[in-house]
């Protein structure tokens, strides 16, 4: 019999997989449909999101010395 | 001016495209060298490497490929060279996924503070916990997830097949999301 239930560790895995790519598939749908009745995952589902942003705001600026000792080196203004 | 004029110009010895290019990816390239050797002299000089190797290799670039990935893989080679030198103990073992998919892990998510990630605290929270990643694992998380890089592409710069991209990548974002959440717990 074919096993429509998932865990949450499945979710967990299968969510970390998935950020950023195609959810259209028909394991994707049902995953989307116990992550849209389980508390657990979408709290870890929104924790993974918040890591991934703090992150990708997280800059670091060049400094201006190295800039110019770039340029030095090759030979630009 | 467009890029593969800039391009154009350059191979054809035009300083002034040239100036443009490098003044076009020099943060790109610092920010994440950076971000992978952990050290401004390690990513000043893997820059500096990058740019010296662009310089002498442009006449080669055949434009299949963006020259900001071009540059990427440049500067992924040098960082990960610097990197075989040091210990691989000094960094996490991510082949666990029981220790990784732990219900232990399961907290609130509201404990995610809201912080700005000019917040000093937070900037340390978040040095150490990437700190702790082993390169291969952090290149993949800082190409595809900070960088926003496409998966293919993202395997093209690390010569890595697709799924090891993805595969790398999971096990990277769980990772750091137990650590910030480990230490927001504290």
């Amino acid at each position: 019999m074919k096993k429509n239930k998932v865990s949450c560790k499945e979710v967990m895995l299968h969510v970390c997989e998935s950020l950023g790519e195609e959810l259209n598939s028909p394991k994707c749908v049902t995953f989307k449909m116990h992550l849209e009745s389980c508390t657990h995952c979408q709290n870890y589902f929104s924790s993974l999101e918040s890591t991934i942003k703090y992150f990708r705001q997280y800059k670091i600026e060049l400094p201006d010395e190295s800039h110019k000792k770039l340029m030095t080196l090759l030979s630009l203004e | 001016m467009e890029e593969e004029k800039l391009i154009l110009d350059a191979k054809n010895g035009d300083k002034k495209a040239l100036t443009e290019l490098v003044k076009k990816y020099e943060q790109t390239i610092y920010n994440f060298a950076y971000k992978i050797c952990r050290d401004h002299d390690k990513a000043e000089n893997a820059m500096q490497e990058t740019f010296l190797s662009m310089v002498k290799s442009l006449h080669q670039f055949d434009g299949k490929s963006k020259l900001s990935t071009w540059l990427y893989r440049i500067v992924a080679n040098h960082c990960m060279m610097n990197a075989r030198k040091k210990k691989p103990s000094s960094f996490v073992d991510l082949e666990d996924d029981e220790g990784l998919f732990n219900d232990k892990y399961l907290y609130d998510a509201s404990m995610m503070p809201s912080k700005d990630v000019e917040n000093k605290e937070l900037r340390e929270i978040l040095d150490k916990a990437i700190s702790k990643l082993s390169p291969e694992y952090r290149i993949v998380f800082t190409l595809r997830d900070v960088e926003q890089l496409s998966t293919e592409e993202t395997a093209e710069i690390t010569n890595l097949s697709v799924p090891a991209v993805k595969s790398r990548l999971h096990r990277a974002r769980a990772f750091l999301r137990n650590e910030l959440m480990e230490a927001f717990s504290q």
